[in-house]
């Protein structure tokens, strides 16, 4: 499996995009496998930081493969995305069911949620996100790291060996160019 | 309102970047200018500022897209003692909480970080708590506490840590344009707690700026000590683990040491590196490889190649644009000349000696990197730069005006040619030697024991001092030479295995040791090298050539003041020796002649003046001098309170010595005390018991004396067994010769022939003849006769015991104490076989040498023994009246150091009695 990963990853950055999509395919079910793990073994059913998810996750992988398993940075990159998949779908799964379903992915990372959005909402801002990393890839994992995943401005600073007030920038713009596309995509 | 199309968003990006890093207020100007340039593009960003300022007050995207969990939130959730509060951030190894106590017993609250590792199966949670527990020893006002560790019943990990409420030290620092001098002070602190952590034996291993915190007030507070460790315990291991660390996020290698990026060995060392490279910061505002962001991969090769400019040369922005320049000097409340002249100097030096790629040429413990700090700040010369005249001449001006201009006439007066002054210059410069001599003796040792604090310490084991010499041991074989450093090195392991009683190793490296230091020139070396095995030797039986290497090493020495020091060690030795040879005229001379070198040295030293004043107090006691004896222990206990050290192994050692002048003055009672301290301050400083054998042989000795047969019983055998462990011979031979004592005091005639015979072949093998050690042993065969009831063979033995002891007392040896015991013991078996008149004299004799000994006003329980022996005797003459006042005086003296209910003590009172209602 850590092999198939690795030479998709190095696929898709040649620009393989049918490689691009068995790769978040392939991450995809990675993670799903390793979130219900993580909550099978910690028996009562309490939570798991969607960060803590993609560590764990990478463990794994990385594990399997030894040393040419791409490295976290890169890694992060692809799973961050991949993420914002599996919570748009868990989204949905919880709009569907009543309660918190199979599991629960949590966050940890924010004050107390009271308004979260709905999987209606995310899926918009997934869209907008598609069309901004046409724009500016750089901005759009930004997003998908700290808005998806949770990680903070210091961490993402670290992966990405930029300064952290250039990852802050970088939000800020996001968020202006993401804020403008959902209310075009409102009122249209 | 529609979505930006590319193109637009291109156009606008750059303009975006450059509003957003103004701060708010500074927008409307900027937006003015832009306006008159280009007005369209001005009216754009406006309308997109506008909606940031809106989509902010909404915090878009601000929220999670997950909900908390339901139930059991985390928020009131216990985790051992507390229960968590609410959520402070997510750190790089997992999410931070604060928590409060559930007992609400205390006001602090505690911040708890739940660790995003995952421990591996079977003991990892135990190791996990292990290692906390060791982490939490660290007490510090500096350092963040960690206050428990452990993992919750989900397998969660988590640690309890201080909250500290603070702000990152380059920020603080900046925040308050602290000059430089402020910034050192700062790092000064940040110092003093790293050194307290390698102290113990901890490597912090991820210094950098967001794990030291300064709260408003001013304290620093460094966090996470040793956590990186932990955290690399579980699952991944080696360097790889420092690029790609667990919790989420490539850890940037900012603040990594070259040998933690291409594998090598993490050491004290290392942590000076860090700590250099956020020095460099604080004093720049710069990494050390260089300006501007930096991609792993060049920091790697910055790391680990690259030199780093000098810092003075930063603050004068040879490279980097002017503009951060001038801004990282105003936060230094100065301008960058100024900032490059105050750096320029001490400080590069300083700095570079951190930051050097090979760990051995850094400062080699964080105290010498805070030593330079210092001196840098009283303006002192710093050690890390050669000594050139013009610059120590430079430095000796800045401090300190008349004392120079006195120096310079004086300078002047010499330069006139006066045959004393070249006596004089020679001097100083011999002085300076010894003193460098002295001062890399100790940094060697300094070096030594920074490299034992090194993580390879078997984690979540209490490791002993003997593992810590084993490595030293070690590292010492792997130093390439042969030369003194080398020499004193193994010394000082040598001798620290001795104080640790084990001396078939203290031999070993003691004999290689001296043997590499006949063919150095340094006299000091070869004479120490000498001593130090020679005190070995003699505490292993190997008398003869013990004191055969004192003289060798005393007649090395000899000539010249500056060898004081080395002189007054090889003496102590000297006076051990002599003895353990049974020699007390020579241990007390050769204590005295120590004692006098030290009050007549410049260099003044309260530690050897305490181990002198208890090499005499010993030799002292040995020889029979009580009075003389018990003064110097008294001031020696006494001068271990003032120097705060009355709980060390010093410590421990003078209890132990002050315990045996006291069985041998006959106060049983009181050396019990002594003793009992003794054993507790070793008890106290290990987890397990390393009492000193000999200790509790001693304690065995004086519990017999009391009647506590049992309990005496049991400290003699585990001080053999203890002795036999670690080679000592001393304690054995002292044991056995006191369990056929307690043997035949318990009746067991058998046993108690036993020991002695097991013990004859021993001291005939490694004492001298006429050693008041065979006194003893016959005196213990007379007495074994005596309870058999063979009297004539009793008294034979008897005769022999007094026989060694007058020849020793003649000879000037140890006998003066033993001997009034022989003479007692004879009269008892003497009265026995109806010789009365022999009796009554060996008693009387006896008297009248323990009244000789004895300080004026105490009591001894040897010569309430002889008392009640001579008592008897008299009794047994018919001498009525003489006898009852002996018993009397017996009663007196046995009841005030036995203690009222002790058999003796009774015994003398009911002879008292007895003859007085025959009258």
């Amino acid at each position: 499996m850590g092999s198939t990963i690795s030479s998709l990853i190095g696929a898709a950055e040649r620009g393989d995009g049918s490689a691009a999509e068995a790769l978040f395919a392939a991450l995809y079910s990675e993670l799903h496998r390793v979130a219900k793990r993580e909550l099978a073994r910690q028996g009562v059913p309490v939570s798991l930081g969607a960060t803590t998810l993609l560590h764990e996750a990478y463990l794994d992988m990385a594990a399997r493969d030894g040393p040419s398993f791409p490295d976290r940075a890169r890694f992060m990159g692809y799973a961050a995305r991949v993420m914002r998949g599996l919570i748009i779908d868990h989204a949905r799964n919880r709009r569907a069911q009543k309660r918190g379903g199979k599991f629960e992915i949590t966050s940890l990372g924010t004050e107390a949620g009271e308004n979260v959005a709905d999987d209606r909402e995310l899926t918009r801002i997934s869209e907008a996100l598609d069309e901004l990393a046409k724009v500016d890839a750089s901005l759009a994992e930004v997003v998908d790291l700290k808005f998806f995943c949770g990680f903070s401005f210091a961490e993402i600073a670290a992966m990405r060996a930029i300064s952290e007030r250039t990852v802050q920038r970088r939000w800020e713009k996001a968020r202006i160019y993401l804020h403008r596309s959902i209310r075009a995509q409102l009122s249209s | 309102m529609s979505t930006l199309s590319p193109d637009q968003w291109q156009a606008v990006s750059p303009y975006l970047d450059q509003a957003l890093a103004l701060p708010e207020e500074e927008r409307p100007a900027w937006l003015a200018s832009l306006r008159e340039q280009n007005p369209a593009l001005a009216g754009h960003l406006q309308t997109l500022l506008e909606e940031h300022r809106a989509l902010s007050e909404e915090r878009f995207l601000e929220q999670s897209p997950l909900p908390l969990p339901a139930e059991p939130g985390l928020a009131g959730q216990t985790i051992g003692a507390y229960t968590l509060v609410s959520l402070l951030g997510q750190g790089g190894m997992g999410s931070v909480w604060l928590a409060e106590r559930s007992d609400g017993r205390f006001q602090r609250q505690a911040a708890v970080k739940f660790l995003s590792i995952a421990l591996a199966g079977g003991g990892g949670a135990e190791r996990f708590k292990r290692e906390g527990s060791i982490l939490g020893r660290l007490a510090h006002p500096h350092i963040a506490e960690l206050v428990d560790a452990g993992v919750t019943p989900a397998g969660q990990p988590y640690l309890v840590l201080e909250h500290v409420e603070g702000e990152h030290i380059d920020r603080f620092c900046d925040q308050r344009r602290l000059d430089v001098e402020a910034r050192v002070r700062l790092f000064l602190d940040v110092l003093a707690a790293v050194a307290h952590a390698h102290a113990n034996l901890i490597v912090h291993r991820d210094i950098k700026p967001s794990n030291v915190l300064v709260r408003n007030d001013g304290q620093v507070k460094l966090l996470d000590f040793g956590i990186a460790k932990l955290l690399e315990g579980e699952g991944q291991a080696g360097a790889a683990t420092l690029l790609t660390r667990e919790g989420g996020g490539a850890l940037t290698p900012e603040y990594a040491a070259p040998e933690q990026i291409t594998g090598g060995a993490v050491t004290t060392a290392t942590d000076v590196y860090s700590l250099g490279v956020l020095l460099y910061q604080l004093l720049t505002g710069q990494h050390p490889a260089g300006s501007g962001p930096h991609s792993t991969a060049d920091l790697v090769k910055a790391i680990v190649d690259t030199e780093p400019l000098r810092v003075s040369d930063v603050a004068a922005s040879k490279t980097a644009d002017a503009e951060s320049a001038t801004t990282n000097a105003a936060s230094r409340a100065t301008t960058p000349d100024k900032l490059c002249r105050s750096l320029r100097g001490d400080l590069d030096t300083i700095v570079a000696k951190a930051l050097k790629k090979n760990p051995q040429e850094r400062y080699a413990s964080v105290t010498a990197l805070a030593d330079d700090l210092g001196r840098y700040l009283r303006h002192e010369p710093i050690a890390a730069r050669p000594d050139t005249l013009g610059y120590r001449a430079a430095k000796f001006v800045r401090r300190n005006r008349t004392a120079v201009t006195l120096a310079a006439l004086a300078f002047l007066a010499t330069v006139a040619g006066l045959v004393g002054t070249i006596t004089q210059a020679r001097t100083a410069r011999a002085q300076r030697d010894f003193a460098f001599r002295q001062l890399s003796r100790a940094e060697a040792i300094n070096d030594l024991n920074s490299f034992l604090l090194s993580d390879a310490a078997p984690s979540g084991k209490p490791f002993t001092v003997d593992d810590l010499l084993t490595r030293a041991e070690h590292i010492v074989e792997r130093q390439p030479g042969e030369d003194t450093s080398r020499v004193e090195l193994l010394i000082a392991i040598g001798r620290q295995y001795t104080v640790q009683d084990e001396y078939a190793k203290a031999r070993r490296l003691l004999e290689e040791a001296y043997r590499l230091s006949r063919a150095l020139p340094e006299r000091s070396t070869r004479a120490v090298a000498s001593c130090a095995l020679a005190q070995t030797l003699s505490r292993v039986g190997e008398t003869g050539r013990a004191e055969a290497l004192f003289q060798e090493g005393i007649d090395t020495l000899s000539g010249g003041p500056l060898l004081a020091v080395d002189r007054v060690f090889c003496l102590e030795r000297g006076s051990e020796i002599a003895r353990n040879r049974g020699d007390a005229k020579n241990a007390i001379a050769r204590a005295q002649a120590a004692q006098r070198l030290l009050q007549q040295s410049p260099f003044k030293s309260e530690l050897l003046e305490l181990d002198t004043l208890i090499a005499l107090a010993g030799s002292y006691s040995f020889a029979g001098q009580q009075r003389e004896a018990s003064a110097a222990f008294e001031a020696a206990a006494a001068r271990l309170t003032s120097l705060g050290r009355d709980d060390t192994q010093r410590a421990g050692t003078v209890f132990n010595n002050w315990g045996v002048a006291l069985i041998l003055a006959g106060q049983p009672l009181q050396a019990e005390r002594v003793l009992r301290r003794a054993i507790a301050i070793g008890r106290d400083r290990q987890s397990e018991e390393t009492v000193s054998p000999m200790l509790l042989v001693n304690y065995a000795r004086v519990l017999h004396d009391l009647g506590r047969f049992d309990e005496a019983s049991d400290y003699a055998e585990r001080g053999y067994a203890k002795a036999q462990t670690a080679g000592d011979e001393a304690p054995m031979d002292q044991a056995l010769l006191l369990r056929a004592s307690i043997y035949r005091s318990q009746g067991d005639l058998d046993r108690a022939a036993r020991m002695l015979s097991e013990v004859e072949p021993r001291l005939r093998r490694t004492l001298p003849d006429g050693h008041i050690a065979f006194g003893s042993l016959a005196l213990q065969q007379a007495l074994n006769a005596q309870a058999a009831g063979d009297l004539p063979a009793a008294l034979d033995l008897s005769n022999q015991a007094v026989t060694i002891g007058e020849a020793s007392v003649k000879a000037g040896r140890q006998g003066a104490a033993y001997l009034p015991i022989f003479l007692v013991r004879r009269s008892d078996i003497e009265r026995q076989v109806h010789r009365t008149d022999e009796a009554a004299a060996d008693a009387a004799r006896a008297v009248s040498l323990l009244q000789a000994a004895a300080q004026p006003g105490t009591s001894s329980s040897n010569l309430g023994r002889a008392y009640l022996a001579l008592g008897r005797a008299l009794q047994a003459e018919s001498k009525l009246d003489e006898a009852r006042a002996g018993f009397r005086s017996a009663a007196e003296q046995l009841q005030s150091t036995l203690g009222p209910d002790h058999p003796d003590s009774r015994s003398a009172r009911q002879f008292a009695a007895e003859v007085s209602t025959r009258q």
